[in-house]
Parts: structure tokens; C-alpha cells; sequence
């Protein structure tokens, strides 16, 4: 009797469950399928929330990807050819070396209704080089000495030096041009005000961003309605909600579970050449990193190679420091560094005197780092040097890597401008050691090719300075390629012109659905 | 019982007192600045320099810690470094939804573990014991992190039955019921597993106490044995593995909001700690550690009303 009543519970609980179940099926099926869902909306998978909203006081990728849809710069760059193509410029002059005459678009408003001209450039511009507002890429116009308001669609930028990658500058995301009354009256870094496709509509923090399209957008208005950023902190998870059809789109995909995404069926996986570059780091300033032949021998005993086939086809070997898809490389540059050669590697080892030497290998347990510390270990072991590796968690290991308390290390720059200058100066020129320049490379010779690069404003000459700073770099060895990065972007079949360019970014704004 | 309860609310001020200035100070120590997180790695030294300056971040430690306490004492924690947002503002958003998972987890384990405990205790060594048991093992040796996405895989992926993530309908409508089963399931597992264990040990030994066996002899029937006799006096171990693990399922909430992505408090609180956001690490630990102090009160108080042996005055 007791027994069948406890029976018939236990079946009561379960039949509750599968009808619950049963419910949600139909809900689910219709909710997630994407059926219900006005195909104008898209939905995409963050891994972090944004900083904050406004160009001028954030820093980081997240952030850019939203402010990319809502914010417009001068200029933007060309995926295909990689030079800098006007957006909200009209064109540009230089009278001389040292002035940009940059004309704009008329008849541009922002989201706010304030009109788009040379004063809130002007606005603009001072903003992100106030020290008080301390924005973090400041340094993007810090060669600009003066803004002037030539007429009201004209601005003047005047450098001391020629600035030969102010279009580059200009093109960044965080150079994107800002509403002066909402900057002055609100709170831009939360409800931001551009010129661009979609207009801010909610940020609920921590949870999701939403935006709508602009329907008085300058150019033609976008055809999706509704873009919702949605905050999820773990990758399977949004590959699973991808799959669902929770989220349309999500990026940068790491290696180890690209073959997930490229196995679902109705998922479209795009792969290209990317502008990231992941290098081996040497202290400078300590023995025997500072040492060339040291360097030398590591090079010829490592084997990108094994490295690279481990990342599923989300990375390429080529030796240049300027990546392929980089203002400045030059194919030459490619095998241009030590190729693969145990042996000698060996031998440099043994007529130096470093057999066993004891070498710590710094890695941040995020990205591929800790991948590029193990088979770098194991090529190391091989050639005779005792390697053993330290790991850190990201905030750790940016202190500890910038004080220079390391020995070797592994690091990654991504590139946002696609310019061969901005990566070589804040990597390795000596005004940067303490901050970007890791390994505190310290070399006249190398700095003076670096600065020709930056202080001309003629671009061909560019490319030569650039190329012979490449070469010189990848000789001198302060730094070892391991590899040049894909960027990934895996979106439903149902998103139409959604495409990832060189640098990670990608716009809303020439999206629909099917 | 009054004086308990006030000596304890004296405690615990003095007890997030201490708490406050171990995280100010670990957090400071510790390596990691917040300027480099917020700048970049391709921040310049005077955009890191122009950021600490900003944020005030290059007074000395004790004075900083002193403009914290000053701050607190006037209901100020201070505004996130990563969003501007005020630390108040920034929990309360997000306690409802770590609340509402972790009461429901824990609903979930208090029934499937007394219930699983009970089952072994009164037929010991039988299958429906051996089956609760191993059950319990492998709940407690289950990583959080593993289950869930075994669970999401299972039921949102392959048989779509549940949505994969977020808390974001309301706890009473359908959605908000599916969104919430896979989670609690993941976060009440461990929970569950424990109370059982400890019921079942907890029961067992009551069963074999002289009070039963008399019980037993004067011809009390066996529900009321069960349920009366033997599972009242069982329950204070249990209750006080309820109030301890209760505490450690809101540090489960980081993993279970991770892999869920649920904005809730254990979330905020990791981004917060790899972000070095000093202000908002401090608020978040400030507030679990006050709660794991206030179920612990209310944990003393269930013991005085459920054995009447017990008492504070």
C-alpha cells in the first residue's frame, strides 16, 4: 500500500517533468528555432560585456565591436588593399609635410540631431588628447599639435613631425568622431552618440547591449532592425547557443573548438589571413637574452612549424614580424628569419657555452600562450637548453611582463590599424620600454628606421623604411615569430554579408537576413 | 534568542571590518594593476600614468583604504574602474538573479537529498541505498563546469527541450521556470549529493538510539517513526551542512553563471577579479561574506527550534 503510493508519487513527479518538457519543446522550438524571430534581427555572442560606449574612453576590442556600429572615423581602412579610404571625410590635402587639410561630408547629423562638422572633429580630437580625460589612446594623435577649424567642413591637423601613419591613426576605431552636446551633457561611455548605421538603445550591464537601426543614416539606412550584443562569458557555451539559433553570429573562435562550429550544419564558418601576430618575447636586459647568438640558436631550434599545426588551421607560419595582411611587409620578408635547423642550433649552443643553460619560459594561461610555452619547452629540451615554464593569469602577467621580471615570454599584438608602424614602434622602439616594448629592445639603428617609417608622409617610401625595419628586427632576433593569426567569424545560414576584415572588425551595416 | 542575534549582528560588523581591509590590502598586493587592464597592452607609459592618476590610484594604500572606509561608512563602495558604474548600483542589479539560483538550487538538494537520505537510512545495503550512495558520490566528485555543459549539451543542443543560457525572463512564467531548471540542476548537484550522505549517516545512527528501539516496542507505526521520531532528531546535522553548504554554493554561482551566462553576482565578481576592479571585488566579497554570516545565524536559530535542548539564553 505505502509502497505504490510512494510509486505513484515518483510517476507523478515524472510526468510533471515530461509535460513541463513537453511545454517547452513547443516554446523552445519556436523561440530558438528562429522561426518566430522577424529575420531583421541579429544577435551576437560576447565573450565579455563592453568597458564602456564611448570611443574616446575605452580601449578594448569588445567595446570597439559595439562603438564600430554606432561610431564613424574620417577615414576607414580598405580590407583589400589596406590603405585608408575617406568615411566621413570627403578628402584630403597635405600643403606640406606637416599639415593634414582633411575636408568633410556635409549634411551629416548624429543619432542627437547635433550636425556632423570641422568643430565636433575639433571637439573630438581634443578630447582624446586632454590628459584630464586620460583616455587610453591618447597616443593615437599624440604627434598632432594643433587642431584648427579652417571652415565649417574643413579641419586643419598639424604635427610637429611629418606623421606618416596619421590616415592609419585616423582610422582607428577610437579615433571615431563624437556628439560635442552629448559629451558635454551626458555620459557618451553609456549612452553613446555617433553618426553611424545603428542607434543606442539599451545596455543592460553585464547582460546585453541593443541597438536599432538608424533610419536617417547619411548613406542609405541598414536593413536589420535590431542588433542585440549578448554577454556570454564561456565559449561552448555560445557555440551551443549558436547552434540552438540563441545568438546568429559569434568570433574569434579559439583553435580548439573550431572543428565544433565548422561541423554544424546549418552554421557558415568564415576563416581569413588576420593582422594578429603571436611572437617569442627575449628580455633584452638580461644574460644571456641579450646575447645574439643565444637568440640565434633558439630560432634555429624552434619549429613553428609544430606549433602551427596545432591551431586547426587557425594560424600561419611565415617569419616576418609584418604580417601579410600589415602596411609594410614585403613578401622577402617571409623566410627571412632562421630557418629551422637543429643541428645548428646545437652547435651555436655548445661554442657559446650554454649547454643546460636554465631558461624560465613566462606564459599567461589565456589565448595559445600556454600551447607556445609547452612545444617551445619540449624544442628547447632538445637543443640542449632547460627550459621550465611559469604561468600567470592575465592581470599578473601584464605587471609582471612590463617590468621586465621575465626572462622569455610569449605575446601577441593584434594590429587594429593594419599599419607596419604601429606595430614596431610601440613593440620595439626604445621610447617604449616600460610600457608596449616588452622586451625592452633597445637599438639606435633599428629606432631611426622606425621613425623614418612614422615621420614621412609619402607611403611608398613608407613600405621601404618599414620592410628594412622588418629585416633588420627579424636578424636581430629580440623577438621570434611563432605565428600570424586567422580571423574566424561562424554566423547561421541565414545572415547574408556579414564579413570579418584583416583586423577582427566587422560591420552590421551591409548585413540582412534571409 | 534576542541577545544571540544582536551579539551576532555585532560580530559581524566587526567581521567585515577585517574582511574589508584583507581584500583592499590582498588586492593591492597582489601583482596586477588595473591601469594596465583598462589601457591595454598597447597602452604608452604616460596613457598608464594619466590613468593611475585618475583613478587615484597612485596615493598611498593606507590612504586609499581610509577614503574606502570613509566612503562605506557612507554608503558609498565606490565605482567600478572598468564601467563607471556605482559598486551599489552594480550588485543589485545583479543580486536578484544570484538569489533566485541559488535558492532554487538549493530547494533542489534539500528534496532530492533528505529524500535520498531517507531512502538509504530506512532500506540500508539494498539497491535503492547502493543507487543513492553512488549517486551521491558521483555528485560530489562532478566538477560544476562539466555538468553543465554535459547538461546544456544534453537538453539544449540535442533534444532542445531547455534554452542553453541567461536568467533573463521572471522566476514565475514558463521561460523563466526552463531557464532556471538546468542551472539549479548544475548548482544544487554537489549540494544534493552531501545532504544525503550526511542524512543518511545522520538517520542510520538515530535509528539504532534506545528512544527508537523503545519507540519501536511500544508499537509505533513506521511512517510516524520515520518522519517523526527518527528524522527530527536526525536533521541537525544535516541543517548545519545546509547552512555551510549554502555558503559554498554562492561561491558555485561563479562557475554555474559562467557557463550559464547568467549576470549574476558570482560573474560580476569574477570579471571584477580578472579585471583588478578593485571597488567592485570588495563590494562583492563584502556581501557574500555577510551572507554566509546572517544563514549562519539563521542556521543557530533552526537548531533552538528544532531541538528544544538548544538554547542561547
Amino acid at each position: 500500500m505505502k509502497k505504490q503510493k510512494f510509486i505513484s508519487l515518483t510517476l507523478l513527479i515524472f510526468t510533471g517533468i515530461l509535460l513541463m518538457a513537453g511545454c517547452s519543446d513547443k516554446g523552445s522550438g519556436e523561440g530558438t528555432s528562429g522561426s518566430r524571430e522577424a529575420p531583421s534581427e541579429i544577435t551576437y555572442a560576447t565573450t565579455s560585456d563592453a568597458a564602456g560606449l564611448s570611443p574616446i574612453d575605452t580601449n578594448d576590442s569588445v567595446s570597439s565591436n559595439v562603438t564600430y556600429q554606432v561610431y564613424e572615423t574620417l577615414f576607414r581602412q580598405n580590407p583589400e588593399t589596406l590603405e585608408a579610404e575617406p568615411l566621413l571625410a570627403e578628402s584630403y590635402e597635405t600643403p606640406n609635410e606637416n599639415t593634414w587639410e582633411i575636408k568633410l561630408k556635409e549634411d551629416i547629423t548624429f543619432h542627437d540631431g547635433t550636425p556632423f562638422n570641422a568643430e565636433a572633429v575639433k571637439y573630438t580630437f581634443e578630447q582624446l588628447k586632454d590628459p584630464e580625460r586620460a583616455a587610453p589612446r591618447a597616443s593615437l594623435l599624440e604627434p598632432v599639435e594643433s587642431i584648427e577649424v579652417k571652415d565649417e567642413y574643413t579641419i586643419v591637423l598639424k604635427t610637429e613631425e611629418p606623421y606618416g601613419p596619421m590616415l592609419a591613426s585616423l582610422s582607428h576605431t577610437n579615433a571615431a568622431i563624437v556628439s560635442p552636446k552629448a559629451d558635454k551633457e551626458g555620459n557618451i561611455n553609456k549612452k553613446p552618440v555617433g553618426t553611424g548605421p545603428f542607434v543606442f538603445e539599451e545596455w543592460a550591464e553585464g547582460d546585453h547591449i541593443t541597438l536599432k537601426k538608424n533610419e536617417d543614416y547619411w548613406r542609405e539606412a541598414p536593413e536589420i532592425e535590431t542588433v542585440t550584443f549578448k554577454v556570454v562569458p564561456e565559449v561552448s557555451t555560445a557555440i551551443s547557443m549558436l547552434e540552438t539559433g540563441e545568438v546568429q553570429f559569434i568570433d574569434k573562435i579559439p583553435s580548439d573548438h573550431i572543428s565544433r562550429v565548422e561541423s554544424i550544419n546549418n552554421v557558415e564558418v568564415q576563416k581569413a589571413e588576420g593582422t594578429r601576430v603571436s611572437y617569442l618575447g627575449f628580455n633584452m636586459e638580461k644574460e644571456p637574452f641579450n646575447d645574439l647568438k643565444f637568440r640565434q640558436a633558439v630560432s634555429y631550434g624552434l619549429n613553428q612549424e609544430a606549433y602551427v599545426s596545432q591551431l586547426n588551421g587557425l594560424g600561419l607560419h611565415n617569419e616576418s614580424i609584418i604580417g601579410p595582411k600589415v602596411f609594410g611587409y614585403n613578401e622577402e620578408a617571409k623566410s627571412a628569419g632562421y630557418e629551422y635547423d637543429p643541428e645548428k642550433a646545437k652547435q651555436i649552443i655548445q661554442e657559446n657555452g650554454y649547454e643546460g643553460q636554465e631558461v624560465t619560459l613566462l606564459a599567461a594561461n589565456r589565448d595559445n600562450y600556454m600551447k607556445m610555452a609547452e612545444i617551445v619547452q619540449s624544442q628547447l629540451t632538445e637543443i640542449g637548453i632547460n627550459a621550465s615554464i611559469e604561468t600567470m593569469e592575465w592581470a599578473s602577467f601584464l605587471d609582471t611582463a612590463r617590468q621586465g621580471d621575465y626572462e622569455m615570454t610569449f605575446l601577441g599584438w593584434a594590429n587594429s590599424t593594419a599599419d607596419g608602424s604601429e606595430l614596431l614602434y610601440p613593440n620595439l622602439h626604445s621610447d617604449n620600454i616600460g610600457s608596449s616594448n616588452y622586451m625592452r629592445y633597445d637599438n639606435s639603428e633599428f629606432d631611426q628606421l622606425v621613425e623614418e617609417s612614422r615621420t614621412s608622409v609619402d607611403q611608398e617610401l613608407r613600405k621601404e623604411k618599414l620592410h628594412e625595419a622588418n629585416l633588420f628586427a627579424i636578424e636581430d632576433a629580440p623577438m621570434i615569430v611563432m605565428d600570424h593569426g586567422m580571423v574566424t567569424l561562424a554566423h547561421h545560414e541565414s545572415v547574408d554579408g556579414l564579413v570579418v576584415d584583416p583586423t577582427g572588425m566587422w560591420s552590421l551595416y551591409p548585413v540582412n537576413r534571409k | 534568542m534576542v541577545g544571540l542575534i544582536i551579539r551576532r549582528f555585532l560580530q559581524l560588523i566587526l567581521l567585515l571590518f577585517g574582511i574589508s581591509f584583507l581584500v583592499f590590502m590582498s588586492m593591492h598586493i597582489a601583482p596586477g594593476d588595473p591601469a594596465t587592464i583598462i589601457g591595454g597592452p598597447n597602452a604608452t607609459t604616460s596613457d598608464l600614468e594619466a590613468i593611475r592618476e585618475e583613478m587615484g590610484l597612485n596615493r598611498p594604500v593606507l590612504v586609499q583604504y581610509v577614503d574606502y572606509l570613509r566612503g562605506i561608512l557612507q554608503g558609498d563602495f565606490g565605482y567600478s574602474y572598468q564601467t563607471n558604474q556605482a559598486v551599489t548600483e552594480a550588485i543589485i542589479t545583479r543580486f536578484p538573479t544570484t538569489v533566485k539560483l541559488a535558492i532554487t538550487s538549493m530547494i533542489v538538494a534539500v528534496i532530492i537529498g533528505v529524500l535520498a537520505g531517507i531512502i538509504s537510512a530506512r532500506k540500508q545495503n539494498s539497491w535503492a541505498d547502493v543507487t543513492s550512495t553512488t549517486f551521491a558520490l558521483v555528485g560530489v566528485s562532478i566538477p560544476n563546469f562539466w555538468l553543465g555543459a554535459m547538461l546544456i549539451l544534453i537538453f539544449a543542443v540535442n533534444f532542445q527541450i531547455l534554452p542553453v543560457g541567461g536568467l533573463s525572463s521572471p522566476f514565475y512564467t514558463l521561460e523563466g521556470m526552463k531557464e532556471l531548471i538546468l542551472p539549479a540542476i548544475t548548482l544544487g548537484t554537489a549540494s544534493a549529493a552531501l545532504i544525503a550522505r550526511m542524512t543518511r549517516s545522520s538517520m542510520l545512527e538515530v535509528i539504532r538510539s534506545d528512544y527508537i528501539r523503545t519507540a519501536k516496542a511500544k508499537g509505533v507505526r513506521k511512517r510516524p517513526l520515520i518522519w517523526v521520531h527518527t528524522l527530527k532528531n536526525a536533521m541537525i546535522p544535516v541543517v548545519t551542512i545546509i547552512g555551510i553548504n549554502f555558503g559554498t554554493l554562492l561561491g558555485g554561482t561563479i562557475v554555474t553563471e559562467q557557463v550559464f551566462a547568467i549576470n549574476g553576482i558570482g560573474r560580476l565578481m569574477l570579471d571584477a577579479i580578472a579585471a583588478r576592479d578593485f571597488p567592485v571585488v570588495q563590494g562583492t566579497v563584502l556581501l557574500v561574506a555577510a551572507i554566509f554570516v546572517v544563514v549562519n545565524l539563521i542556521v543557530d536559530i533552526i537548531y533552538a527550534l528544532i531541538d528544544p535542548r538548544i538554547s542561547y539564553d
